[in-house]
């Protein structure tokens, strides 16, 4: 266990000597995370809000915003948790595969939504060198409360990536992380999780 | 906004006690000495009571889908949404003494302050359908007993889901209790005779509660692998919110963080360079 703790510290520890002698990770990534958010947003109205783009287009348009504007395969691995360390190579491939597929049309008609009402940012907090939370309020139409989105963005000073979203709280990676835990425990196994999310997915993009 | 399915601050105190005895029927065990992770694992969990529970939310699910989702809906549809915000704002109305109560009990002097001066301007210029309070940039919230005791030091419990009430946990339940019996409309109710009110009170509570969250609980429906996990989640990090004004705690990181540590960077630059 300490050696555990041990190497995730001094795997920390690396990292930050890395950042630390990378020049552009200055302190300013609190207002560069900020504007990141803000350029998403607007490119999220840009690509997804026309009600006339297919939905197997606007799949496709939010695949790539997706790639683009998160860290797919680190919130994957977080949602996979300790069962990502026992997967197998073949199963951790199918895997990231399906997560991938699955946030995509997850979150397609949700980010489609929320891209036709106003995003406004109150403030970036930095939470380290590599992580700063940006905060947001979505306001609807018809003066209904503002939802509130926090936006947990890692950077190394060049590229900007989010690492979890906050949705009143609800932070999306705990939550897929006890969905999926609770499959895999129940006695499904990693296998039986696979099969479940290929299910989802294809129940997903056919559905709507 | 508060999210349990069905919060009904009524006198069906003996749903309750059922729901007690029920919670003796079934039990996970923990995991067997020696795998640290799978124990960690329960702990983090804590829902000894889960094959309970899931009975208990296969029931709440028959009784939504059967009265409360219909009504909801039909609410939703078919009254008009000036309306529905005034009923909002009559309830959340009748709810400020306890908020105001809570406000105190945690030490929040200014949040009390908040909530007093809502009540008498809403009384006065709002007779309490009209938010001018929150028109004039005094923003209400809302408090009970459960977030009280969390306040103070006062663990969860094992998570639960009680029947009709929903997803909670025993400090929550006690809340609910206390709320009940600090809540004057309810006294004022049982010592004139007039239960009724409760009743129309706590159903109305309920309709516009489910109404917020018709399209939540859908999507969650649709997306969740396991509704019952993501249900217990979702109560466990509102309530975490809830209890922490929305800003956050020391004494609750957000689980993740700490690991956030460990990859995002490199796996930022990994996907970068894989195109």
């Amino acid at each position: 266990m300490h050696a555990g703790l041990f190497f995730r510290w001094g795997f920390a520890a690396v990292l930050c000597g890395f950042l630390a002698a990378s020049p552009a990770a200055a302190d300013n990534h609190g207002k560069s995370s900020a504007d990141f958010i803000r350029s998403l947003a607007d490119k999220a109205i840009a690509s997804l809000t026309d009600p006339e783009t297919p939905r197997p287009e606007r799949i496709e348009r939010f695949r790539k915003l997706f790639n683009d504007s998160f860290a797919v395969r680190s919130i994957g691995k977080r949602a996979l948790g300790r069962y990502w360390r026992q997967a197998s190579d073949a199963e951790k491939t199918r895997y990231e595969r399906l997560f991938e597929d699955l946030m995509v049309v997850t979150y397609v008609d949700r980010f489609a939504n929320y891209a036709g009402e106003a995003l406004e940012v109150e403030k970036s907090r930095i939470e380290d060198k590599a992580i700063a939370t940006v905060f947001t309020e979505i306001m609807r139409k018809g003066g209904a409360k503002p939802i509130r989105v926090e936006w947990i963005v890692g950077t190394n000073g060049v590229i900007y990536k989010i690492v979890d979203v906050k949705v009143e709280g609800v932070s999306m990676t705990q939550t897929l992380s006890s969905d999926f835990a609770s499959i895999v425990r129940r006695g499904g196994g990693i296998p039986g999780l696979l099969d479940e999310l290929e299910k989802k997915t294809v129940q997903l993009t056919a559905g709507q | 906004m508060s999210f349990p399915i069905l919060r009904i601050p009524s006198s069906i105190a003996g749903l309750m006690l059922a729901g007690v005895m029920m919670l003796l029927a079934g039990c996970t065990l923990p995991p067997p000495i020696g795998d640290r992770e799978a124990l960690a694992e329960y702990e983090q969990v804590n829902d000894p009571l889960e094959p309970t529970n899931r009975a208990i939310l296969t029931f709440n699910r028959g009784v939504d889908a059967a009265i409360l989702k219909p009504a909801a809906t039909g609410y939703r549809e078919y009254v008009p949404a000036w309306l529905r915000t005034m009923v909002g704002n009559f309830l959340d109305h009748l709810r400020a003494p306890v908020v105001f109560l809570n406000d105190i009990l945690q030490g929040e002097v200014d949040r009390a302050l908040v909530t007093l001066n809502r009540f008498w301007i809403n009384t006065g210029l709002g007779f309490g359908l009209l938010d001018m309070a929150g028109a004039m940039g005094m923003e209400g919230h809302d408090e009970d007993f459960g977030q009280t005791l969390a306040v103070w030091g006062v663990p969860s419990g094992p998570f639960m889901m009680l029947p009709l009430f929903g997803p909670s946990n025993p400090r929550d339940t006690v809340g609910l209790v206390v709320d009940f019996l600090t809540d004057p409309f309810n006294l004022w109710a049982t010592n004139t005779d007039r239960e009724h009110l409760q009743f129309a009170r706590g159903g109305t509570l309920a309709v516009d509660n489910r109404a917020g969250s018709l399209d939540l609980i859908d999507d969650l429906e649709k997306t969740s692998l396991d509704f019952y996990a993501a249900i217990r989640s979702l109560y466990r990090q509102r309530r975490a919110d809830e209890i922490s004004n929305g800003k956050g705690s020391a004494n609750l990181p957000a689980p993740g963080i700490s690991d956030l540590r460990e990859a995002p960077m490199f796996d930022a630059a990994l996907e970068m360079s894989r195109r």
